[in-house]
């Protein structure tokens, strides 16, 4: 039992259509969930990070079925002894019966609970549901777990508005426990709450799962929340898992860019830790059109230079996004010169140097005077001269060409980096190498 | 294995429990299946055993013949005992938050005394008070404090100075062109108007909340199918149908009655539909689903408790709506003659009123104060059951 997994997602989909028009017509479809996979043990807490709306909780809801998940599959074993069965697959009974074994807390606690019940009838209503018909039986037993939680019998008989935030949020954990299940999904369980109440939610989250063996999915866009509570993290970046492992190793030893900005902005007491904020850049992509290779390589502080180039990685970056502003067609170049005509001399009229307009879109971009490598200057010039002669067109066919990070031509693949610490990026399929690119680029 | 006093949710053999199966039948289910099934029972007594001519509980000795809308009346009561007193009494802990909430509105308060006032003088006023008989001789009596010159009276049932008849605390309400008491007809007439009130509201909501759920529920074709037809009601002339049907088969306040809650539910499906549509989207709805429960579960215990209060407020503006309407066609003469509703006494004073002003005016003011006591209870139902709505109000 221990070697096998309670729950094993693999590949699991969830992408919605979008439609248009009267009759409907599918034109493309949101990828909120592209294909992830993790395993869960038993009494395992993973945790499953990321900014808002990365896809976890539409991960969450389509791996226990309140949405339907459009591919993948989700294994779990159901402890009757006929191991891993999937779930997506399973009709109405076998999903009635699955209820009893996956529940989820959810973020709003105040909006998780109907107002016109008592929380007594919302906790017991999953008893009643599934069958139990002797009322003094599911009130007895929600009254005892209402204690559990650390609240009192009393409270059955109350109504949600009368208890605060926390209170609720406890409340909420008795109703995914009532069923007894095996897996909890918690989806944000203390992000709506007030700070001063979330380290006894998260510590009673704790205790319960301890006391009862539970496995967990946390799901969180808070690393130092995750840091406490999960055994192993996942990090989840436009759809994709980016890097999952043990959490201390994780944090430890971050392999991911993407993870390593999570991370930077963890507050730390410790000032030995001189572990600097890293600002990602470039705009966040929509899940409709994400972008090819490496999702993360439009905002990648680490985005890889082709062998051709030598630059600062920063100029890199800004390199990038000024490509990808210009191709985009986002570069206004009229504004940006009656911007800097309007600051030039009142009553000098003529026209502005071509050169004080380039020196100003350069300074938005963060792009310096001069790139140090001779090469990446010529073509970068070569393409000015062309926005500024308001030949657009060329002038991101030029930067297009001339600009290419191996990062967006092709998927990295998960590299193994030991006791199931895997990420998914070219810095470390290239190992020793790529490792200290870094410091290179630095001279 | 749990202790019998101490039973906890990890020792539970739900094995035993989905297996043993079966749906929970609540005391409620049971009570309120009896008492149609008595309703049923009498009305199969009314219609097979009892002759036609001979009223329903006669064999009792009471000379009453329960027409068709006294049934529909006594369906309705009891629904509204089953689904909206029941269940205020058993929450009580709610019910008590609401009067809080309701009782800061003075006005609401007037209103729903007043309310109950005609709700009990309705209900049991016909049974305690003699129905009022004509009588010619005593035409025209004026209410007390009020006179009439006294040609136009017969005999003066109070006492008559200097060629004024004053009125007396026989007919506090004065009488009527052909002699019968105002009081007793506003008494009886309240009767009426809860019945036109409350069979054709309770018809439009659930028929409305019906098509509103399953609109919402269903989706795709069905939800377009029912909305359009909704489109069509709304623009559907009402009037000119019942006009047709009194000219081919006669009018009466039954026709009436079922006219108005067969066409005027749209307004509630439209708002139940987008109700419902918004509130599955809240996380107790997912959660319900999540634990197991059915969509006609979720549906019976979610949906349509946090949409009720919205349906109620609805309801106050619809009773006043239909309440207005009988006495317009009354008004119009397009009424039922045969029964003493508040509208036909308007119309009866219609031609005496630059004498006899008191019998349009006292039901008129009757009239006028229902429609208003529904109108400040809807404004203060609406505060008190839905928070969220007066927060979006205020902001
Ligand atoms: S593959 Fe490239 S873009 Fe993606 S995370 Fe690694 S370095 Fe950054």
């Amino acid at each position: 039992m221990t070697e096998r997994p309670l729950l094993s997602v693999r590949n699991l989909e969830k992408h919605y259509p979008i439609t248009e028009g009267v009759l409907s017509r599918r034109v493309g479809a949101a990828r909120a969930v592209d294909g992830i996979s993790f395993d869960i043990a038993r009494g395992e807490t993973l945790g499953l990070v990321g900014e808002s709306g990365c896809g976890k909780s539409t991960a969450a809801s389509s791996l226990i079925r309140l949405e339907e998940p459009t591919g993948g599959r989700v294994l779990f074993d159901d402890g009757r002894g006929e191991g891993l069965r999937d779930v997506t697959r399973f009709d109405e009974a076998d999903l009635k019966a699955f209820r009893r074994n996956a529940q989820m807390i959810f973020q709003d606690p105040s909006s998780s609970l109907d107002p016109r019940m008592t929380v007594g009838s919302s906790v017991a209503e999953s008893l009643m549901v599934h069958g139990m018909t002797d009322r003094t039986r599911r009130r007895k037993i929600v009254e005892n777990l209402l204690e559990d939680v650390g609240l009192s019998a009393d409270d059955y008989d109350r109504y949600p508005h009368e208890f605060s935030g926390g209170q609720k949020q406890r409340i909420g954990l008795a109703r995914a426990l009532v069923l007894n299940p095996d897996l909890i999904i918690a989806d944000e369980p203390v992000s709506a709450l007030d700070v001063s109440v979330r380290a006894e939610i998260l510590s009673l989250v704790d205790r319960l799962q301890e006391e009862y063996g539970l496995s967990m999915l946390f799901i969180s866009h808070d690393m130092s929340v995750v840091r406490d509570v999960c055994d192993r993290v996942a990090v989840m970046y436009l759809g994709k898992i980016v890097e999952i492992g043990e959490t201390e190793e994780v944090f430890a030893n971050p392999q991911h860019p993407y993870t390593e900005a999570l991370l930077s902005a963890i507050p730390t007491p410790d000032p030995r830790q001189r572990r600097k904020g890293i600002e990602l850049t470039g705009k966040v992509p929509s899940p409709v059109d994400p972008p090819d290779g490496c999702r993360f390589h439009t905002r990648c502080h680490r985005v890889i230079q082709p062998d051709e180039y030598d630059l600062e990685q920063s100029h890199w970056r800004s390199l990038l996004n000024f490509r990808d502003e210009v191709v985009a067609g986002a570069v206004d170049v009229g504004k940006v010169r009656e911007s800097v005509e309007a600051g030039a001399a009142d009553g000098d009229a003529e026209a502005t140097p071509d050169a004080a307009v380039e020196r100003e879109i350069r300074a938005d971009f963060g792009l310096p005077e001069r790139l140090s490598d001779a090469a990446a200057e010529r073509r970068l010039g070569d393409a000015f001269d062309r926005l500024l002669s308001g030949n657009e067109d060329e002038a991101a066919e030029t930067l297009a060409a001339a600009f290419v990070t191996p990062c967006e031509e092709s998927v990295p693949e998960f590299v193994d980096h030991g006791d199931g610490h895997r990420s998914a990026c070219f810095l470390t399929a290239r190992d020793e190498r790529a490792l200290e690119r870094p410091a290179n680029a630095e001279r | 294995m749990a202790t019998e006093d101490s039973p906890r949710f990890d020792t539970v053999d739900w094995d035993e429990i989905t297996s043993g199966g079966g749906r929970e039948v609540t005391k409620s289910l049971v009570a309120l299946g009896a008492s149609l099934a008595g309703l049923a029972a009498l009305l199969l007594y009314d219609y097979v055993v009892v002759p036609d001519r001979t009223a329903t509980f006669a064999a009792v000795g009471w000379g009453y013949d329960v027409t068709k809308l006294d049934w529909l009346l006594a369906l309705s009561l009891l629904f509204v005992a089953f689904y909206g007193a029941l269940p205020l009494y058993r929450n009580e802990r709610m019910t008590r938050y609401y009067w809080k909430e309701f009782k800061k509105n003075r006005p609401a308060v007037a209103s729903l005394v007043f309310l109950a006032v005609v709700f009990v003088g309705g209900v049991f006023g016909p049974l305690v008070i003699s129905s009022p008989e004509s009588e010619l001789l005593r035409q025209f009596q004026p209410p007390v404090f009020m006179e009439i010159p006294q040609n136009y009276v017969i005999e003066c049932v109070g006492e008559r100075a200097a060629g004024v008849c004053r009125g007396t605390w026989q007919h506090p309400l004065g009488t009527t062109p052909d002699g019968r008491d105002i009081f007793k007809m506003i008494v009886y007439g309240m009767q009426i108007s809860m019945k036109v009130g409350l069979i054709a509201t309770l018809m439009a909501v659930v028929i409305g909340a019906s098509v509103g759920t399953v609109s919402a529920y269903a989706g795709g074709m069905v939800d377009e199918v029912l909305m359009r037809y909704v489109d069509i009601q709304q623009s559907f002339p009402t009037l000119v149908l019942y006009l047709l049907i009194i000219y081919t088969w006669g009018g009466g306040l039954f026709t009436m009655v079922l006219l108005f809650g067969l066409f005027s539910w749209e307004g509630t499906a439209r708002y139940v539909r987008s109700n419902a549509l918004s509130k599955s989207e809240e996380e107790y709805m997912k959660a319900s689903r999540l634990s197991g429960a059915g969509t006609y579960h979720t549906i019976r215990r979610h949906l349509i408790p946090n949409t009720a209060s919205s349906i109620i407020t609805d309801a106050t503006l619809l009773i006043p709506a239909f309440l207005l309407a009988e006495a317009q066609l009354s008004f119009l003469g397009l009424g039922d003659t045969s029964v003493a509703s508040w509208g036909q006494l308007i119309s009866v004073g219609r031609d005496h009123l630059s004498y006899a002003p008191w019998i349009t005016l006292a039901p008129g003011l009757v009239l006028f104060l229902t429609i208003l006591a529904f109108n400040f209870l809807g404004d203060a139902l609406l505060d008190a059951l839905n928070p969220e709505a007066r927060a979006e109000a205020e902001s």
